[in-house]
């Protein structure tokens, strides 16, 4: 990592010029409370008070068994307060805002985890809250909309583009370019100008330390492999960065949807379409065509479709230190019954990438070899995709006689 | 890099004021497109800023982000939209066309390639989301005396301006309040201490925008910037009565309909 936001060619800072000041005062502010001792400190201490951390590294029995090959162990940060690793951002990023003396936060959210994590925060330090959230995605993802309104938020509909991730973040850094003087923009992955990609996966981090304890004190040894999904990347560079000098071989799992067709999938890897580029602020790896559009992507999970992902994992697979491979709807789809009906948990759709791309890899694995998945957040938010997904008719009927009975009251 | 400057200065001498009008190249198509600007251009506005239109542009509010979306619909590519509005500023030699694009275009086709294919009748490049610091990037648009036009904000630290003002070229891009393009609804405060601030620290030309859309908007810049910078409400005029409309509007504007 470098001073000036670099990763390798990856990162820096490509703003509209009325964010200069804003985006070095973060710069400075950030750079403040890193080597402050006391709100490191109070980090820890909301970590640890309000969001339940540490949370556990479990071991699967039943799944290993069934796989047939190495020992799996998921790290669980769907226990998380909010059900997923957002959690540990928003506390960093919110207490921040609030050192900065801002009175409002703005996010944008794909699958709404960041969305409620915002919101949540938000509440408990008394900022006020607007989240932006794709047309598209609040479709899919209706459920986290109603909680980030019960919790205060105001969420704001982004029906331009493709109405998904990408659209949401412009429509924040528009929103941003008129509000900064009492707005602290909250972004919830890896990405964006410097400092966030630093900064986020910093906060995040807190993952991968933890597992470092636990694996030795678990099993005695750091783990062969660990697996987490990308979509910006927040949970699988806070699950690596701590062992990037160790001999763990690091792999993430991009969104590979419908097939390898443009339009259909969200592989900011291995894909003709994914190509370095400059956009929304940083310089990175996006989905894009031979005009430098940015294209639009597809995943069953909303908080994997975006089309760029964090320079530090671009640069960190251009320097083979980390693997990445991707996996399908379908894939994903089995991975989730896989683990739900073998161990008693239901992962959002988002981690069970990373649960099909790690229970694949552990089958040529061998009994004494030790994998980690990464399980990034809880699948409660993704009943009504999972229904469908599964073409579950009596999920459709209990919908259809609860409306009824709505109508009727 | 001078003759942007000097055809402004030489304007100048006898109008108040200059005007900037901005249309999104391949909106609502390509030719309909061009069938505008070549309106504009006819009816005398002295600079044409022609946007390539980008995915994701967040320097821009919503009228000009749908436009971009649509125009994006017709395959729209840099080199032909470059072709195309060469002919027109041949055509048009009392005017001056400059091509404003996202960064993400213009590093996929090549700042070098860019650079062959715009000299010479393009008479700038506005790039909002290059900041001076990344300047190097565009070397090769400089080696060929094509100038960035760079861009000021309100708020902006006094060294930063001057570390902009020592860079330009053409004239300085001052955004006239905060927020994206179109946004009317925030009054522009304190517009004379901040164009004085400028002026204070460089002789190039000002030129401003964000949220220009009336005649009196134009009228209170008169003699204390150089250009006015108008985008959306254009569009908006467009969208109330096509390309009539647009003509329309810009009479009114000019404040030449009487
Ligand atoms: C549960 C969960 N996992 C993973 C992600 C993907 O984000 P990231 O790659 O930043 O971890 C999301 C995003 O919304 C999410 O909700």
């Amino acid at each position: 990592m470098r001073d000036d936001g670099y990763f390798g060619q990856y990162g820096g800072s490509y703003i509209p010029e009325i964010l200069f000041n804003s985006q070095q005062q973060l710069l400075k502010e950030y750079r403040s409370a890193m080597a402050d001792s006391a709100f490191i400190e109070q980090v820890q201490q909301e970590m640890q008070e309000y969001s339940g951390r540490p949370t556990p590294l479990t071991h699967c029995a039943r799944l290993s068994a069934q796989i047939g090959g190495a020992q799996i162990y998921l790290k669980r940060e769907d226990l998380n307060h909010s059900g997923a690793h957002k959690m540990n951002n928003v506390i960093g990023q919110g207490l921040l805002a609030k050192r900065m003396g801002k009175t409002r936060i703005i996010a944008e959210t794909g699958a709404g985890q960041h969305g409620v994590a915002s919101a949540l925060v938000a509440a408990r330090l008394g900022l006020e809250c607007t989240v932006y959230m794709g047309a598209h995605d609040i479709e899919r993802q209706y459920p986290n909309v109603f909680w980030m309104k019960q919790l205060g938020a105001t969420v704001i509909p982004v029906t331009t583009g493709a109405a998904t991730l990408k659209d949401a973040l412009d429509e924040a850094m528009r929103d941003w370019s008129a509000s900064y003087d009492d707005t602290y923009y909250l972004i919830g992955t890896s990405c964006g100008c410097a400092p966030y990609p630093e900064m986020v996966s910093g906060f995040q981090s807190v993952i991968g330390h933890e597992v470092k304890t636990q694996a030795l004190k678990q099993f005695g040894q750091l783990p062969d492999k660990i697996y987490a999904c990308v979509g910006g990347g927040s949970n699988a560079c806070g699950i690596f960065m701590p062992f990037l000098e160790d001999s763990t071989e690091l792999v993430g799992v991009e969104a590979g949807g419908r097939g390898p067709q443009v339009g259909d999938h969200a592989c900011r890897f291995n894909t003709p379409q994914a190509r370095f580029g400059i956009a929304q602020g940083f310089s990175t790896r996006f989905l894009q065509d031979d005009q430098g559009q940015l294209l639009p992507t597809h995943s069953i999970s909303a908080g994997l479709d975006y089309v760029g992902v964090s320079p530090i994992l671009a640069d960190l697979a251009d320097r083979g230190e980390v693997r990445m491979i991707s996996a399908t709807d379908e894939e994903v789809m089995t991975a989730f019954s896989q683990l739900a009906k073998n161990e008693g948990i239901i992962p959002a759709l988002e981690s069970s990438h990373a649960v099909a791309g790690g229970l694949r890899e552990a089958a040529t694995l061998s009994p004494d070899q030790h994998i980690v998945i990464n399980l990034s957040g809880r699948g409660d938010k993704d009943l009504f995709n999972i229904a469908r997904a599964l073409n579950d008719q009596p999920f459709n009927t209990f919908l259809r006689t609860y409306l009824d009975e709505e109508e009727n009251r | 890099m001078k003759q942007l400057t000097s055809f402004i200065q030489r304007k100048r001498e006898s109008q108040p004021i200059l005007l900037m009008t901005h249309v999104v190249y391949g909106y609502p198509t390509i030719p309909e497109s061009l069938e505008i600007m070549e309106m504009l251009l006819k009816e005398g506005v002295e600079l044409l800023e022609v946007q390539f239109p980008f995915s994701d542009p967040v320097a821009d509010g919503p009228v000009i982000t749908e436009a971009c979306h649509v125009a994006l619909e017709q395959k729209v590519t840099l080199n032909q939209c470059i072709e195309d509005i060469s002919v027109l500023a041949s055509t048009y030699p009392e005017s001056r066309v400059l091509l404003m694009s996202y960064l993400n275009p213009l590093i996929q086709i090549g700042f070098d390639h860019l650079a062959e294919k715009l000299s010479p009748s393009i008479s700038g490049m506005i790039i909002p989301d290059l900041p001076i610091d990344h300047k190097a990037l565009a070397t090769p648009l400089n080696d060929k005396e094509i100038p960035i036009i760079w861009i000021v904000t309100p708020g902006m630290e006094p060294s930063r301006i001057q570390k902009i003002a020592d860079q330009a070229a053409g004239m300085l891009y001052c955004v006239s309040r905060a927020g994206v393009t179109g946004q009317t609804n925030s009054p522009i405060d304190s517009l004379e201490s901040y164009l004085n601030s400028i002026r204070a620290l460089t002789q190039l030309p000002l030129a401003v925008g964000f949220g220009i859309s009336t005649r009196e908007d134009i009228a209170m810049l008169e003699n204390k910037a150089d250009v006015a910078i108008v985008g959306s409400a254009l569009l908006r005029a467009f969208h109330a009565g096509g390309i009539q409309q647009v003509k329309r509007s810009l009479l009114e504007l000019k404040g030449s309909n009487a």
